[in-house]
């Protein structure tokens, strides 16, 4: 086959494989979430359930269009999603995707500015802690960035507010901009301050040690001997051969990170009140918005697994040894040799 | 008179673990002259590898230089640090491993990683190193080295990677290479070639090696001079001819019967009883006295001193003193001339 047919194939099968997840999310999600105990009809209606009689109640379930079995249900959610209709937000009682997407942005900044924001210090303290390893900065910063982590960060937001809100006043508290300064930037960096912290305190670390390891692991391989025989440095090799080879991990690390700094962004949100989905994914799990719900899970299930794309496709620039066409060209060699 | 580019003086090598120190390298004295091929033999663990990397000051930090010089082209480089050590290494001194699989950087095209050595100790443009990158690779016999040049290692078998390698090596015309267990890992054709090719280099560019090896049989075919190492000790050193024909030490004797090629079909091989002594409290006197039937009573008490045999041949065992009692040497190999 020639390099262009399976470049399509190869691209062909990774959005087969990216349907395929997308709709067993969305099946166990739809599943779980109606499990979970509790009325959605509370939600919608309010205390005006309990003045309902049966009649009433089934009318208002099949309007909502929670009547009827679970299968059936979701085959009916499916087939709107499809064409874009996500379904009413059961306690906003407006369209879903209405409800979301003034928030999304928000969400996007502030999760990826912390996302980078990590991972750029992450690697830079990496990259000096195994230029230095053993020495007593190391450690120092090994010891330091451990105790950092182990902070929670509900407890770190909340004392932060105390400090520097409370006390010093020198930054707000909660949301993401005054009223009426939506568009005023400095206003914007000013209530993103105290949650970057929050987030970048508590996911720094993590990531950082696991880079520093990395680094450390490849510095103990033989090439890095050949190399300093040459006469390379310490900080040659770290960084030109070294952070190469763990480059393709880091890009993994990034792209398998995106979850877990995207949870850091939700309970950022939580203490600080910053309007985004983190903040909305709590409130409709806890009023039953089923709709609502699910539109988050999608998002979010969409950015990580697309993310997982990504960095398969990131790795392969990198590491040559990864790319899928030369397996299957190395696969044929070997066959035909062996017949 | 040979001009010495590499000595030794009594060159003694420990590491410091949490059980106590380990002595790798016990006062170990060497010349190595300028264009010759010093091989250095013995068993895994006799210290070797130790010996050579602690000329280039290769070593963890754990290890430390006891006690003894390294002179270098009359240079003595015992006491220098990392910066001038950098000058050294690929420049002067240079190193091959034992695993061509592992000992290069598997994402760097191999033309980069060979400039990179040349950039390093020469100060020429990109297209003077990677000219003189090519001329390496033909050099070690490299086929089409142009287009090889802008390959990763993982295109190139073992054989050709050990080629490379050898090509990093000796990319910045280094005076001394350590070519370590070089050819160990490689099939017995391959390894072969690697030998003529070292020859070779040696004849056209005069460098020196220091060639650590456990194959006799590798050795015979390279050597100019051997020395055995036991326990971190040399206990023989002379020329091939000497060592090979004439052995002194009875561990060498043991090595020389242990060889396939001494022994009778169908029999079993020739074997050393025991094992080498753990290097953490090594016994006061032979290390080998305790695998040894021909020990003394004194090879349990004393260190064996240096006994000169010729010009060339030396060996440390109380055999060879006067008052030793005259024990007749097992027959080991045979001049064809003679």
């Amino acid at each position: 086959m020639n390099r262009k047919g399976m470049l399509a194939e190869k691209i062909l099968r990774r959005i087969l494989w990216f349907l395929i997840s997308m709709l067993i999310l969305s099946v166990a999600v739809f599943y779980f979430a109606r499990l979970a105990p509790g009325d959605p009809l509370q939600s919608y209606y309010g205390d005006a359930v309990e003045s309902m009689n049966s009649t009433e109640l089934d009318a208002a379930r099949a309007r909502l269009g929670l009547d009827g079995p679970i299968a059936l249900q979701y085959v009916k959610w499916i087939a709107n999603a499809a064409q874009g209709d996500f379904g009413l937000s059961l306690k906003y009682k407006m369209p879903a995707l209405d409800v979301i997407t003034p928030l999304i942005g928000n969400t996007l900044i502030l999760g990826g500015v912390a996302y980078v924001l990590v991972f750029a210090l992450a690697i830079i303290l990496a990259l000096f802690c195994a230029m230095h390893e053993d020495t007593w900065i190391d450690r120092i910063i090994c010891k330091v960035g451990t105790a950092a982590y182990y902070i929670p960060s509900f407890w770190l937001g909340v004392v932060l507010v105390l400090v520097f809100s409370v006390n010093l006043g020198w930054l707000p508290s909660s949301g993401a901009y005054d009223i009426g300064k939506s568009n005023d930037l400095l206003n914007r960096i000013q209530h993103m301050i105290l949650p970057l912290t929050v987030m970048i305190l508590s996911h720094l670390w993590y990531y950082a040690y696991m880079i520093r390891n990395k680094l450390l692991d490849e510095i103990r391989k033989e090439y890095v001997l050949l190399a300093k025989s040459k006469g390379c440095t310490k900080s040659e090799i770290v960084l030109k051969h070294c952070f190469r080879n763990v480059a393709p991990t880091i890009v993994s690390i990034m792209a398998i990170s995106i979850p877990h700094v995207l949870s850091g962004t939700f309970i950022a949100e939580a203490v600080f009140n910053y309007p985004g989905i983190g903040a909305l994914s709590v409130t409709s799990a806890k009023y039953h918005d089923y709709n609502l719900l699910m539109l988050i899970v999608m998002i979010t299930g969409v950015m990580v697994v697309s993310s997982s794309i990504i960095a398969q496709f990131v790795n392969e620039a990198i590491d040559p040894r990864m790319k899928l066409t030369e397996v299957s060209a190395w696969k044929e060699t070997s066959q035909t040799s062996s017949l | 008179m040979a001009e010495p580019m590499l000595q030794l003086k009594n060159l003694s090598v420990s590491f410091d673990t949490k059980n106590g120190e380990v002595e790798a390298v016990r006062d170990v004295s060497l010349t190595l002259n300028k264009g010759e091929i010093l091989a250095i033999v013995g068993e895994s663990g006799c210290g070797k590898t130790v010996m050579s990397q602690s000329v280039l000051k290769l070593l963890p930090k754990t290890s430390r230089i006891k006690q003894g010089r390294i002179i270098v082209d009359g240079e003595d480089i015992t006491d220098y640090k990392e910066k001038e050590m950098r000058k050294l290494r690929g420049g002067v001194l240079s190193m091959v491993f034992q695993d061509p699989m592992t000992t290069l950087n598997p994402t760097i095209p191999i033309g980069k990683q060979i400039t990179e050595s040349i950039m390093k100790h020469n100060k020429i443009s990109k297209e003077e190193a990677k000219k003189r990158g090519v001329e390496m690779l033909n050099l070690v016999g490299i086929n089409q080295p142009e287009e090889m040049f802008a390959l990763q290692p993982h295109f190139f078998s073992g054989g050709m990677r050990q080629r490379c390698v050898l090509a990093i090596a000796l990319a910045s015309n280094p005076k001394i290479l350590f070519a370590d267990e070089a050819t160990t890992a490689l099939d017995v054709t391959v390894q072969a070639k690697i030998l003529n090719l070292l020859l070779d280099i040696r004849d056209k560019t005069g460098i020196s090696i220091v060639f650590i090896s456990h194959d006799l049989g590798v050795v015979a075919k390279i050597a100019d001079r051997v020395a055995v190492m036991y326990a971190g000790k040399i206990v023989e050193i002379g020329t091939a001819a000497d060592v090979f024909y004439d052995p002194r030490h009875p561990y060498v004797w043991g090595l020389m019967a242990a060889l396939p090629s001494l022994t009778k079909a169908g029999a079993c091989l020739a074997t050393i009883p025991g094992m080498p002594p753990v290097m953490l409290n090594p016994p006061p006197g032979d290390a080998f006295a305790v695998r040894n039937k021909f020990a003394l009573a004194i090879d349990y008490a004393e260190m064996p001193p240096m006994y000169e045999i010729s010009p060339t041949h030396y060996a440390a065992t109380w055999l060879l003193d006067e008052k030793s009692p005259q024990i007749k040497r097992p027959i080991l190999l045979k001049r064809m001339d003679q």
